[in-house]
């Protein structure tokens, strides 16, 4: 590796963003190399320059009594009203608009309750998956037999992890239908508890990327979802929710790491 | 707004306040500005707040500082105001004077940075300052600034030559 690209995963595992591997590639690079260790010092005392530096945030009185009545009022629906300052704010209220049409990268309301019933379908077909028998059309824990299984069954090859060194071993695949569309859906274990993942390609014409949406916990049990350029996902499970979210974070970084 | 909602905003979004007047600061150059940029930001994100799903208090943070980010780009280009266009470093880069650089050196490293920090051009100050001060990911930035992560990371590494560069000018490193 050269030194410009070493210096730039230095400053990737500086910044904290380096998986534990190449973290620890970088931690021992850093113990032989005099001018790495130099240049990570010297990142270190720049970060802790701009620190002191930088401007403090801190918002005024003032502005914190707005922000306060402008919540109060928005939380009492009978009594509605628009800021008084408004009429100050109206050219910035139409370039804040167009900002945040912008934006893009989350999605305004407008498709909640087609995404309502979305979340219904998924529910429905997780708790039909529990019923005997219904779990999987594939059973594996090798994702090399899963992945497989997909190819011929579906107009997309979906991405298929096991994780069961964490603690989600993957229990097998099946068809799907939700949306109005074949899905797959993977099913992952743990301890008694089932996970289902289902996932189809994001369409092209639909909204941007978008984080993931407030956890819905319907029946007993929790629903997330999320979308990437790629896949949208729904999850579902009566697994807790810390549980669940900690196994959605595998499901996104491997789906990053591997670029799909 | 639903009851719920309300306190899921006084949870997520309210507490990055400050955050968002640091930034609103590191981005306007001119204090009251910047706050106002801030108030007309929170309360956009209130009226929409019924439509942003974020649960966490992170999602929260990117979510407003987006909406800060923009609200003071829209600002900026309203009243046409200088650092707006795209980057270019060989159209951008101001040398350093040789007068600038005897006046830095009588400055304290603080001084230098921050002097460095308000020359750096917009799309590189908006990153350095979400990604030292605010702590941000890579992922985060790049959906706050609206753009790639390698954007985010170049722009990150031409941020930091660049203030790094004014430090050692100055004399307070090595």
């Amino acid at each position: 590796m050269s030194h410009p690209e070493m210096e730039a995963q230095v400053d990737a595992y500086l910044d904290g963003e380096l998986a534990p591997a190449d973290a620890a590639e970088v931690e021992a690079h850093l113990v032989e190399c005099a001018a790495c260790a130099r240049f990570r010092t010297d990142r270190l005392a720049l970060r802790s320059a701009i620190v002191a530096a930088a401007p403090r945030g801190e918002a005024s009185a003032a502005l914190r009594g707005t922000l306060g009545d402008a919540i109060r009022r928005e939380a009492a629906p009978a009594t509605r009203l628009r800021p008084a300052s408004r009429s100050r704010w109206t050219w910035l209220a139409a370039a804040a608009t167009v900002a945040l049409v912008a934006m893009g990268s989350w999605r305004l309301g407008a498709s909640r309750a087609a995404e309502g019933a979305l979340a219904d379908q998924v529910l429905a077909s997780h708790v039909r998956s529990l019923m005997p028998g219904h779990l999987s059309d594939v059973v594996s824990s090798d994702q090399h037999t899963v992945k497989p299984w997909f190819d011929g069954r579906l107009d997309f090859s979906p991405p298929v992890h096991d994780f069961a060194g964490r603690g989600y071993p993957l229990l097998g695949g099946r068809m799907d239908y939700v949306g109005g569309r074949a899905v797959a859906a993977l099913a992952y274990g743990r301890r008694k508890h089932v996970i289902s993942v289902f996932l189809w390609p994001t369409p092209a014409s639909g909204s941007a990327p978008q984080l993931m949406t407030r956890p819905a916990a319907r029946q007993g049990y929790h629903l997330l979802h999320w979308t990437t350029p790629d896949f949208t996902y729904w999850v579902a499970s009566d697994l807790g929710l810390a549980e669940l979210n900690d196994f959605a974070g595998l499901l996104q970084s491997a789906d990053s790491a591997t670029g799909t | 707004m639903e009851p719920g909602d309300r306190a899921r905003f006084e949870a997520i979004v309210l507490p990055h306040l400050d955050a968002a007047c640091g930034l609103a600061r590191c981005l306007m150059r001119n204090a009251a500005d910047a706050e106002d940029v801030v108030q007309e930001a929170f309360l956009r994100a209130l009226r929409h707040f019924d439509g942003f799903r974020g649960a966490t208090a992170s999602d929260g943070r990117a979510w407003v500082l987006t909406i800060v980010r923009n609200a003071a780009h829209t600002w900026q280009s309203r009243r046409g105001a200088r650092g707006m266009t795209e980057f270019d470093e060989t159209v951008h880069s101001v040398p350093v004077e040789p007068e600038a650089l005897t006046t830095a050196a009588r400055q304290d490293a603080r001084e230098t940075v921050s002097g460095a920090l308000e020359r750096l051009p917009q799309d590189l100050r908006e990153v350095i300052v979400l990604r030292e001060i605010e702590g941000l990911s890579y992922k985060e930035i790049g959906d706050v600034a609206g753009v790639p992560i390698g954007t985010v990371m170049s722009r990150l590494s031409r941020a930091r030559r660049r203030l790094h560069d004014a430090l050692v000018a100055s004399g307070e490193t090595r």
